[in-house]
């Protein structure tokens, strides 16, 4: 009887290590392929043919639906350059340059991916609207009171994320390392 | 029992823990796309059981499809069944506005994606079929006539979903761009006999 008590047991804890490292795993997204540069993180693979289990579970979790390799690719920033959790109660710049693309866009949207409903009807920019400097780079003003030049406007004290989405990029999304350089700084500002 | 007899038994349990908590990670991983009844197939289903194209509403606060969706995007999609038959999709495209299209299983597994620029003589023109499919139309086709016109995809699923892309690159495009949406047409193709 106690035998059988104890492999109940080992099957128990078994079965919750099991779930919590699964849950762990999906969450944090650790691995999966995603590439870092400076405060954003993409995960190439996630538009290929060959998607692995991991990716997939984690797309089920988030609901996303991904773009296609031959489409593009998104990135993602939840800290700033610093390092900083993005906070709505900051103002932020976004500046400096994109890789090569037809187009992109930068999203601000809320930690699960949903739209955020400010009174200026503005989400975020694509590459056409933006207002540039001479030089083709770009600076975009994040706060929640309206700024001059490209203001995305944020929710006051409700934390956000950034997703730039490169669409037609140049090259290879799977064999690419993207150079912190080549992507925008988001540096924090002013906080109320 | 002496001191490494309960040694070795404790460690032959704690094997024992691990080997369980391996098989239910990868069983989990494995099985969770199908547990949370959140297949992409499902979701598209539920805005559109047609089978030719229908706009997705355009993600606005609140009204998302789906989660991480561009706002600048106007997008549609199309459910095919191959089982009765290949499914063509065609449609004229205009100047140099993007268009982005992806062929995709019920789980949202990509097979193929492609944008605008890979259109031949101002159009796209994909037929999607099975592997079988496929092999009786090779078989049908003489070798002294030319290569076919149009694209031939094989989709690794009967079932499936096309997700096009149409980027309004300012809001007063919108419009436009869900034109552009809807100027390619999914039709099952209707096999000769």
């Amino acid at each position: 009887m106690a035998l059988i008590g104890k492999f109940l047991l080992a099957g128990l804890i078994g079965l919750l290590i099991g779930l919590g490292v699964t849950f762990a795993a999906l969450r944090h997204g650790v691995g999966f392929g995603a590439v870092e540069a400076g405060p954003w993180t993409a995960w190439p693979k996630v538009g290929a043919a060959n998607i692995d289990p991991y990716l997939r579970a984690a797309l089920t979790r988030s609901g996303e639906i991904p773009l296609g390799a031959s489409e593009g690719i998104s990135f993602l920033a939840r800290r700033d350059s610093a390092g900083r959790r993005l906070d709505g109660a900051c103002d932020y710049t976004v500046s400096g340059q994109t890789p090569q693309a037809r187009y992109w866009t930068l999203t601000a949207m809320t930690p699960d991916g949903r739209l955020f409903a400010t009174p200026a009807r503005r989400n975020g920019f694509t590459s056409s609207e933006i207002l540039r400097a001479a030089d083709g780079g770009f600076t975009i003003a994040l706060s929640t009171n309206a700024r001059p030049g490209n203001w995305l406007p944020l929710v006051y004290r409700k934390d956000f994320i950034l997703v730039l989405r490169l669409y037609e990029n140049e090259f290879s999304a799977g064999a690419l390392a993207f150079e912190p350089a080549n992507l925008p700084m988001i540096v924090k500002g002013f906080c109320r | 029992m002496s001191g490494l007899d309960r040694f070795a038994a404790g460690l032959l349990w704690c094997l024992g823990v691990l080997c369980v908590a391996g098989i239910v990670h990868i069983l989990a991983v494995f099985n969770l796309p199908k547990l949370e009844r959140a297949e992409p197939l499902v979701r598209i289903a539920a805005l559109t059981n047609r089978s030719d194209m229908t706009l997705l509403p355009h993600a606005a606060p609140g009204a998302e499809w789906a989660p991480f969706s561009d706002p600048a995007l106007a997008q549609g999609a199309c459910l095919f069944d191959l089982a009765h038959g290949p499914m063509r999709l065609s449609g004229d495209i205009e100047g140099d506005k993007m268009l982005t299209l992806s062929f995709r299983t019920p789980a949202g597994d990509i097979f193929y994606s492609m944008t605008d620029r890979a259109a031949q003589r101002g159009g796209i023109d994909v037929l999607v079929l099975t592997p079988e499919q496929l092999e009786t139309l090779e078989a049908e086709t003489d070798e002294d006539e030319p290569p076919p016109r149009e694209l031939r995809l094989v989709a690794p699923t009967t079932k499936g979903f096309v997700l096009v892309n149409a980027l309004a690159a300012f809001p007063s495009q919108r419009t436009e761009a869900e034109q552009r949406v809807k100027a390619i047409s999914c039709e099952p193709e209707t096999v000769a006999q």
